[in-house]
């Protein structure tokens, strides 16, 4: 069987090699479905790479508060959404002062992210973000100013502090402390211009370098008077006291939610699974592609399988007169779906590395993640798909009644 | 001796095949009563359609009879499992084909070593012998050729090669000089003789006469059954008196027997 098993790679390889058009287009359904499987993963894993650091780096005392229920990010993926875009949060300012006020929490600071057109002597571009918050995002998020001072309600309601390359786009310098610029039309005056971070991806879902933040009230203000809670920043006073500093959030929070869990508190790994809606959309789109490429691509390796299993009749007979038994044959088969899924496979594992860093260096700041289990997985897909696939033809193969195959003409 | 118990290597009940059904019903083997000892070098001839491929092919156990029995070594062939009937091809039975049967994807050498595979040898020991018998058919230059780059008769000795290699104790062959010239048929029949000498028990499908004369026995068939066989005739004289000299029945005293056989020399024409 060992010797066998060396006989029939050798096979498979010849005869792969012998219609190298076939094999190739055959290839093609499960190089999509591995290519667009090893894409996410790598750059998903990449993304939690990301956050998890800064969490990590951040003291690991952190929690989030976010409003609705955390579900499965794919099925959730339309809820999130709409949630996002157009409902109002299920969290309140007074959630906001509640949880300040539990024991072992250090720092609480609400993010609000405001839409609008943020403008000086140019237009900032689109994906500038107004953040509306308190001072103690600062200590919370390790936010350090590279000039200037960070928010003071104290000191003037209309005042904001800005990330640098945001300072670069609207003033075309990163020395902008003192001048004016307009949020939705209201004029703010620059107070602080934020060190650069690079974190274009993080768990509050802001990428400070190109934001403008402001008073929490001044964004109460602008949007018609009412708070819009993305998410609450917690910072407990210890790692120790985290655990239960969250369990006290969460009962809290549902007495003033009337017992309604339309909140989650999320701490360490849980933050730094991906937010962004974006991110849900390309996993859900790819998600969808590799599951039909690779259901096409199996029942392409199955059709072709069939064929080549007619086409050798004769040779399957000789096989069988020469002393191969059921399973040599069925073997042999088997090995030949399996190399060309694997295959498959191996080309989709690279082509969807090219992809990732394709667009993480063109779109994103991040590098996609290596390592093995994205390497298993794919190899474990492209298995799967070639033993499933696979194993009827061997099994036609195998059971043809060796003095009917023989007989046959080709 | 104790040989005198083991039973023979094939022994035939009653043999049928039949083919199609209804009006299309058609016996290519009808009542086939044949014993066959370990050792012998049997010729069968006879005019074509007769069924002996039929009957070559079922001893092969490639193919089932629709009725009778058919005993391998003892052993009621219906009752052996698909697995084993595969190892008993693979270790006991070399096959030479009328129609060659190689493998076109496949070159001489691979093609040669293939039983070997099913046996469970190591690839590199499967080209060396595959080499070596090779050599013996004087094909040693032909070994990567591919089976359409090779004439009719090369295809018939690398069949033959690959019938041999894995050592068989039954040698199933159906006209394996059909296409040879006659010092080539006589090579392979030298071969065969030669493994005859060495205990083999060896089946031949001939249309030449001439090649009898390396049978130990003839059989002639007609429509499915046995015409004549000089088994029977030699029986008489001396029915015990073989046995007791060994397993191997050396061929010289047979000889004079093949005289029943070279009687028929009417298909003699028939010789290219
Ligand atoms: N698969 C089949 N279906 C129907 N009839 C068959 C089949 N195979 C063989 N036959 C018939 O069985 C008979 C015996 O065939 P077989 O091949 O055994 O002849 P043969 O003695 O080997 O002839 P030749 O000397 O020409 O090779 C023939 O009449 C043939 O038509
Ligand atoms: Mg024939």
């Amino acid at each position: 069987m060992r010797f066998l098993l060396v006989n029939h790679i050798q096979n498979a390889h010849q005869s792969l090699r012998a219609s190298r058009m076939r094999s190739f287009l055959t290839m093609i359904g499960v190089t999509i479905g591995v290519a667009s499987i090893t894409a996410i993963l790598a750059l998903s894993g990449g993304a939690s790479k990301v956050v998890s650091d800064q969490v990590d780096t951040l003291g690991g005392n952190i929690a989030v508060v976010r409003p609705g229920k955390t579900t499965d990010p794919l099925s959730g993926l339309a809820q999130v959404q709409a949630e996002r875009s157009f409902s109002t949060s299920t969290l309140t300012e007074y959630d906001l002062t509640t949880v300040a006020a539990i024991p072992h929490i250090q720092a609480v600071a609400p993010v609000m992210i405001l839409s609008g057109v943020i403008k000086a002597s140019s237009v900032a571009p689109n994906d500038s973000a107004i953040v509306a918050s308190t001072p103690e995002l600062a200590t919370i998020s390790h936010l350090e100013t590279s000039s200037g001072q960070f928010l003071d309600p104290s000191v003037k309601q209309n005042t904001t502090v800005i990330g640098v390359q945001l300072s670069i786009n609207v003033f075309g310098t990163e020395q902008s402390i003192g001048k004016t610029l307009t949020i939705r039309g209201q004029s703010f005056t620059v107070i602080g211009v934020l060190k650069r971070l690079n974190q274009p991806i993080n768990y509050n879902g802001v990428d400070f370098d190109n934001a403008a933040i402001i008073n929490f009230a001044s964004g109460k203000q602008l949007n018609q008077g009412v708070s819009q809670l993305q998410q609450i920043d917690v910072q407990a006073d210890s790692v120790a006291h985290l655990n239960q500093a969250i369990i006290d959030v969460n009962k809290s929070l549902i007495v003033n939610h009337q017992g309604e869990t339309d909140f989650s508190v999320l701490s360490g790994v849980q933050i730094s699974q991906p937010t962004s809606q974006l991110f849900y959309a390309i996993a859900g789109v790819s998600g969808a592609v590799a599951a039909i490429s690779l259901l096409v691509g199996g029942i392409g390796i199955m059709n072709i399988m069939l064929v080549t299993v007619a086409e050798r009749t004769r040779e399957i007979g000789i096989r069988k007169a020469l002393g191969a038994s059921n399973r040599d044959i069925a073997w042999q088969f088997l090995i030949e779906s399996l190399a060309i899924s694997i295959s498959g496979g191996l080309v989709g594992y690279i082509l969807g590395y090219v992809v990732a860093f394709g667009i993480t260096t063109s779109f994103l700041t991040f590098d996609p993640l290596l390592n093995w289990q994205i390497a298993v997985t794919a190899l474990s897909v492209s298995v799967v798909i070639g033993v499933i696939f696979g194993l009827y033809p061997a099994f036609r193969a195998a059971h043809k009644d060796p003095m009917d195959s023989l007989r046959q003409y080709n | 001796m104790a040989q005198i118990p083991t039973p023979p290597v094939i022994e035939l009940k009653n043999l049928k095949k039949r083919f199609g059904i209804g009006d299309a019903e058609h016996f290519a083997l009808d009542g086939m009563d044949l014993t066959i000892q370990k050792g012998e070098f049997i010729a069968i001839m006879g005019p074509s359609g007769c069924g002996k491929t039929t009957l070559l092919n079922i001893l092969g156990l490639l193919d089932r009879s629709t009725d009778g029995e058919y005993f391998l070594d003892g052993q009621d062939v219906s009752t052996i499992g698909q697995r084993r009937q595969a190892q008993i091809r693979s270790r006991q039975i070399g096959f030479i084909f009328q129609s060659f049967n190689l493998i076109s994807r496949l070159n001489v050498i691979e093609n040669v070593a293939l039983p070997l595979a099913y046996k469970g040898v190591t690839r590199l020991k499967r080209l060396r012998l595959a080499s070596d018998i090779l050599a013996n058919f004087h094909l040693n230059e032909r070994e990567y050729y591919m089976p359409y780059q090779l004439s009719g008769g090369q295809m018939q000795r690398v069949a033959i090669a690959r019938a041999l290699v894995n050592e068989p104790s039954i040698i199933l062959a159906d006209e394996p000089t059909g296409n040879l010239d006659s010092r080539s048929s006589h090579i392979i029949m030298e071969e065969l003789s030669d493994l005859h000498k060495r205990g083999n028990t060896i089946i031949m499908v001939t249309h030449n006469p001439r090649l009898t004369t390396y049978a130990s026995r003839v059989i002639t068939m007609i429509d499915g059954h046995i015409d004549t066989d000089t088994f029977e005739v030699f029986q008489l004289p001396d029915p015990l008196a073989k046995r007791p000299l060994g397993v191997i029945p050396e061929p010289s005293p047979k000889k004079p027997r093949r005289k029943k056989a070279a009687t028929s020399t009417t298909p003699k024409r028939k010789q290219k």
